[in-house]
């Protein structure tokens, strides 16, 4: 494992946690919130943080309210656009392509 | 019309909207970047058509040329990447000024979609490419992390930095809207 995969806060004791897989505290958790989000830690540390935040009354209201962040920034950020200049001058385009293919084909 | 030029403008160019949309939250809301990108997407995939599956997922197909298009023309374009200063504040978690009035977050969805499409596009290039590669893509920090060609942990940082960005921005936007009463 490179620096740039390790959890932050694994190996590090803060009181909470310990290096052998036992309790998350609340600092470590809350630290790899975007991480456990995006299903990017190890399947390992990531049930202990499964595990901190399903009893723990200040890290799950906390990773709900991330999580929501998350899917309303999906949700509103894939927004199509229109322009019909574009969709003109794609049609041109296209029909040029066609030219070129039709005589390359004599 | 050719039959190819029909399966092109059944399965493909139907989703033109898409991608110009996909587009302006590459350049950041350029709009003639935009369009060239878009252009020279649909053009590749007009000249590889004969490649392309039928029935398989078109919109999938046109999306990674085209974000293949943009990090390759961003790649010999690149000047000197200008390092984006921390800002303190500007990437601080939101949750805590809001755990007491609105712990769901539901003022979210107050906020009109111009608003967040605002506020990404106007993120720096560095944070901008990540963002729209993640959350609005979809894609891993490993597959980030390769395509442009900068370490995992770098594109954790930019990330979750540019995510602090967003909400801090939305946040003050709610604030200043009356959606939200800004907290301590
Ligand atoms: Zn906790």
């Amino acid at each position: 494992m490179t620096d740039d995969q390790r959890p932050p806060g694994q190996g590090v004791d803060r009181g909470g946690g310990s290096a052998a897989g036992g309790a998350l505290g609340c600092e470590d958790a809350m630290k790899s919130v975007f991480e456990y989000l995006d299903g990017e830690l190890p399947p390992n540390y990531s049930e202990r943080v499964r595990r901190h935040i399903e009893m723990c009354k200040r890290c799950y209201p906390y990773f709900n309210f991330e999580q929501a962040f998350l899917d309303y920034l999906h949700d509103r950020g894939v927004k199509p656009a229109r322009s019909d200049r574009l969709e003109e001058r794609l049609r041109t385009l296209l029909g040029e392509v066609d030219t070129e293919e039709a005589e390359g084909c004599d | 019309m050719s039959e190819k030029r029909e399966g092109f403008e059944a399965e493909a160019l139907i989703h033109l909207d898409g991608l110009y949309g996909l587009a302006l939250r590459f350049t950041g809301g350029d709009d003639a970047a935009a369009q060239d990108l878009v252009q020279d997407t649909m053009l590749k995939a007009y000249r590889a058509w004969d490649n392309f599956q039928s029935g398989t997922n078109c919109r999938a197909w046109l999306t990674t040329i085209l974000r293949n298009t943009f990090i390759n023309d961003l790649r010999r374009t690149q000047k000197r990447p200008v390092p984006v200063e921390f800002d303190e504040v500007a990437e601080r978690p939101i949750y805590p000024q809001l755990q007491g009035t609105d712990p769901e977050g539901r003022f979210f969805e107050r906020i009109v979609d111009e608003e967040v499409i605002r506020a990404i596009e106007e993120l720096p290039e560095d944070f901008r490419v990540p963002v729209v590669l993640a959350d609005l893509e979809g894609l891993g920090y490993q597959e980030i992390s390769e395509l442009l060609e900068i370490p995992v942990g770098t594109v954790k940082s930019r990330l979750f930095r540019a995510r602090r960005r967003l909400q801090q921005r939305l946040y003050s936007y709610a604030v200043e809207m009356g959606y939200i009463r800004r907290g301590e």
